[in-house]
């Protein structure tokens, strides 16, 4: 049993790491592996954007499954299918086992805590899932630090082999270079704001095993949490040991999720079904049993206190943020990808899990710190400075497993407008310095080109009268896609700039035609 | 192609004196002689018809054959324009037939190695895939690669000859090639008018690209004095005519099933700008390097043989 339970740890970790690379143009307008499904099948992210949205999400449909598993079998999610427990267990081995006795949870109510807060807060519309959420702050580590900093690495060892090792070496590594780049390697180098911040997030859940084994599992992890509750009730019980085992308590002292008292009581809402006990007991007498919806007497619960009390922290916040100056229509550098919701709506929906991020071929999706609020960090915006929303893609609407970017066409892609490009006419050459460029025309992708130009006279900085191309934006056609200000070739801060103005999402936020249509009349 | 055995020698040596490290000067590449001077009176081919592979090797056969420009054994590159994630009907790229009879030609001649590249504008992998250069060139055999930019492989050069343009980073297998090949496609462009072969070149070149804008006619002048081709193909069985470089309404497309050929990659330029009822001159870079002698300009000096298959 303990076998297949480490075989399928391994599959499905394999599983998450092959569609974790997956999340990529591979040669098709449409993604063809489901690489979102891991979070679609969350049921604490179900839960709590459903709550936050007050809506039924039906891509997060899957999560029921989870949940009836859960009823079956416990927490066997936790010790067979969770590759971050995966991990955790992994870690456990290389970092070496402790000859010391495994102590009890150090905070066995944590956990619950934290799931009540979470939930209370998403009804309440503060939508803070996604920051302990075990998958999101997994796949943020991946996309937004340790994969690209994977390549980074390999890059640099296979530049070097380039450029200074002989030929001879070059015979090897350059084949595997390539065999690397068409597997495991990222097509390029991105780059990522948070890089540091994400990676530290991920650590410290490798750092807390020093503290005691699944430490985050077992003190923390709302996931876990609520699949505990459910568990509680699960068909699958584990029956433990009994009073003629004497002083033996050997099963207690091995069980990584503490899930065993000292009365050798197995508490399913804790039992991960890693088999050790079973495998282990001098007596093998641990076995399976069957119950039903009836909870064991001895799982972990909350005092009314501390229930009553986790319930006015998590109501205490959300008044207090809105009292903000925080006019979402105003943030003029929050530029949303495509098929984002209306702002609110967004927020309670984006689970922060970087999928989108981590598909976005342009890199122009970066996590936001503190730009939309303390509720809305690692949520994604285009920085346009580092990457462009490319014409003909729509891939981040594919991979959201909310539907917090919806899903768009290639046609009502072309139309949405996520922002408007501005030109800083005090920088942009051949306002401010008669030089000719209009690179930001060039790359203006939209068919009837939203960049157009006159010609003007200007004079130079050395008093001569040149004739330049001078560019303009056709409100009526710009969508804010990013390309201009990322190949605007000023140095530094670019002379083209996007804003979040006259965003299709946003009502409020309509950009004043000149000419006798538009005023944002029609719109009411 | 005399003296090119004992410059690429020397260049090869700088090359890889520089990657080591062991100067820590860029090193003035000498390579304004490497490749062969033009003929004396410029020949141009224009074949027409709706057989975009045969009116190509009908144009180069004109010139001679691609024998000419290849021998055997050679590592040919050929530069096509791939720089944008467009359709092949939408007329921003080099059409993929042209230059597939380009790759079969080549490999006729002898030639052991193709490489096809672009430095694109859009998202690599997408500009190779929907202009249809992927699914082409993958069908062709083991000696024939479609290859990504490899950022390793630029290398900064010194334009000895340049008057705007004087030093710039250069993708080293252009430079490195026995032949190397220009296929542009013909089409408008905002700042220049139109882009042909000698902004094709663009394609080999890093950095910040843009900047070329700032003087560009003159700066693409520059960089033809170190980006020879051997010859020039212009791919004008679809030009674009308004809304380039990439454009993306079919409407803005004219079907001009034409493809021109030659090894004076300014008469190329030239001549094509005919096609679009402009005049040679009216195009500055064409201007530029006619005054730098890299080529002739006046259509009167240009002999041109036309084929209408």
């Amino acid at each position: 049993m303990k076998v297949a339970r480490i075989c399928s740890q391994i599959f499905f970790l394999g599983l998450f790491l092959f569609l974790f690379i997956k999340t990529d143009y591979t040669g098709f307008d449409t993604i063809e592996y489901a690489v979102n499904i891991l979070f679609r099948i969350d049921p604490l992210l179900a839960l709590c954007t459903m709550l936050a949205g007050k809506v039924i999400i039906a891509l997060m449909a899957p999560a029921l499954i989870i949940l009836l598993v859960s009823l079956i079998f416990g927490r066997g999610f936790c010790g067979w299918f969770c590759p971050v427990g995966t991990m955790l267990d992994g870690a456990h081995h290389v970092l070496g086992r402790r000859k010391k006795e495994n102590k009890p949870t150090r905070f066995p109510r944590l956990a619950l805590i934290i799931l009540l807060f979470i939930v209370v807060s998403s009804l309440l519309n503060f939508p803070v899932v996604g920051y302990l959420d075990p998958f999101s702050i997994l796949v943020r580590a991946f996309s937004q630090s340790m994969y690209p900093a994977f390549n980074s690495l390999a890059v640099s060892f296979f530049s070097f082999t380039y450029e200074s090792a002989p030929p001879a070496v070059n015979l090897v590594t350059e084949p595997l270079y390539s065999l690397l780049k068409q597997s495991v390697l990222p097509f390029e180098q991105k780059h990522y704001d948070l890089a540091l911040l994400s990676f530290m997030m991920f650590a410290a859940l490798f750092l807390l095993e020093f503290a005691q084994r699944r430490f985050f599992c077992r003190n923390i992890c709302p996931l876990g949490a609520l699949i505990g509750l459910v568990s509680r009730l699960s068909i699958l019980r584990v029956n433990g040991g009994d009073s003629d085992c004497g002083k033996c308590r050997h099963c207690s002292q091995i069980c990584r999720m503490g899930a065993i008292d000292d009365d050798r009581n197995i508490r399913m809402g804790s039992c991960s079904l890693c088999m050790d006990c079973l495998e282990q007991c001098p007596r093998q007498i641990i076995g399976f049993k069957s119950g039903f919806l009836t909870p064991g007497n001895h799982e972990i619960s909350l005092s009314r206190r501390k229930f009553i009390g986790t319930l006015a922290a998590g109501a205490m916040v959300p008044p207090i943020l809105n009292v903000r100056n925080n006019n979402y229509h105003e943030q003029a550098n929050l530029v949303r990808p495509p098929g984002a919701r209306e702002e609110r709506e967004f927020l309670y929906r984006c689970v922060r899990c970087a999928e989108c991020i981590q598909v976005c071929i342009g890199n122009a999706l970066q996590p936001t710190f503190l730009q939309s609020g303390i509720e809305g960090i690692f949520t994604p915006r285009l920085v346009a400075r580092t990457g462009y929303c490319e014409f003909n893609c729509t891939l981040c609407g594919q991979v959201c497993p909310t539907g917090a970017i919806k899903e768009l066409t290639l046609e009502q892609k072309h139309r949405t407008k996520i922002g408007h490009a501005w030109f800083d006419k005090n920088v942009c050459l051949p306002y401010a310095k008669g030089i000719p460029c209009i690179v930001c025309e060039e790359h203006c992708p939209t068919p009837e080109k939203a960049i157009r130009f006159r010609l003007a006279d200007v004079y130079d900085d050395q008093d001569r009268k040149v004739r330049v191309k001078q560019p303009y934006v056709v409100d009526s056609l710009c969508i804010g896609c990013g390309i201009c200000e990322t190949k605007c070739p000023v140095p530094g801060r670019s002379a083209i700039y996007i804003t979040s103005a006259g965003e299709e999402r946003d009502r409020d936020s309509f950009l004043p035609v000149s000419g006798e249509q538009g005023g944002g009349a029609e719109i009411y | 192609m005399k003296n090119k055995t004992l410059n690429r020698r020397k260049f090869l040596q700088q090359v890889s004196l520089f990657s080591v490290g062991l100067t820590l000067v860029v090193p003035r590449f000498s390579i304004s002689n490497a490749f062969a001077s033009s003929p004396p009176l410029s020949r141009l081919a224009l074949v027409k018809g709706t057989n975009y592979g045969q009116i190509t090797r009908e144009a180069v056969a004109t010139l001679g054959g691609m024998n000419q420009f290849v021998r055997p054994g050679d590592s040919v590159v050929i530069k096509p324009n791939i720089g944008w994630d467009r359709s092949v009907e939408q007329g921003a790229n080099t059409h993929p037939l042209v230059v597939k009879a380009l790759v079969e030609m080549v490999l006729e001649a002898g030639g052991s190695r193709v490489l096809v590249f672009d430095h694109t504008c859009n998202e690599k992998r997408r500009c190779y895939r929907n202009s249809g250069m992927e699914e082409v060139l993958g069908a062709m055999g083991r000696a024939v690669k479609l290859e990504h930019i490899d950022d390793r492989k630029f290398i900064p050069v010194d334009i000895e000859k340049g008057i705007s343009l004087t030093r710039w980073d250069i993708y080293k297998e252009a430079l490195l090639a026995d032949c190397y090949i220009n296929v542009p496609v013909a089409k408008h462009h905002g700042l220049s008018r139109l882009t042909l072969g000698l902004k094709n070149n663009m394609g080999v070149i890093g950095g910040n690209r843009g900047r070329l804008h700032h003087d560009l006619g003159q700066k693409l002048a520059d960089l033809a004095t170190v980006v020879k081709p051997q010859l020039t193909v212009v791919d004008a069985t679809r030009m674009l005519m308004k809304n380039g470089p990439q454009g993306g309404r079919v409407k803005d497309v004219r079907k001009a099933d034409t493809v021109v050929a030659s090894t004076d990659p300014v008469a190329a330029d030239a001549y094509v700008t005919t096609l679009f009822g402009l005049r040679p001159e009216e195009i500055s870079s064409t201007v530029a390097a006619h005054k730098m002698g890299l080529g002739e300009m006046n259509l009167d000096r240009i002999s041109v043989k036309e084929r209408i298959l």
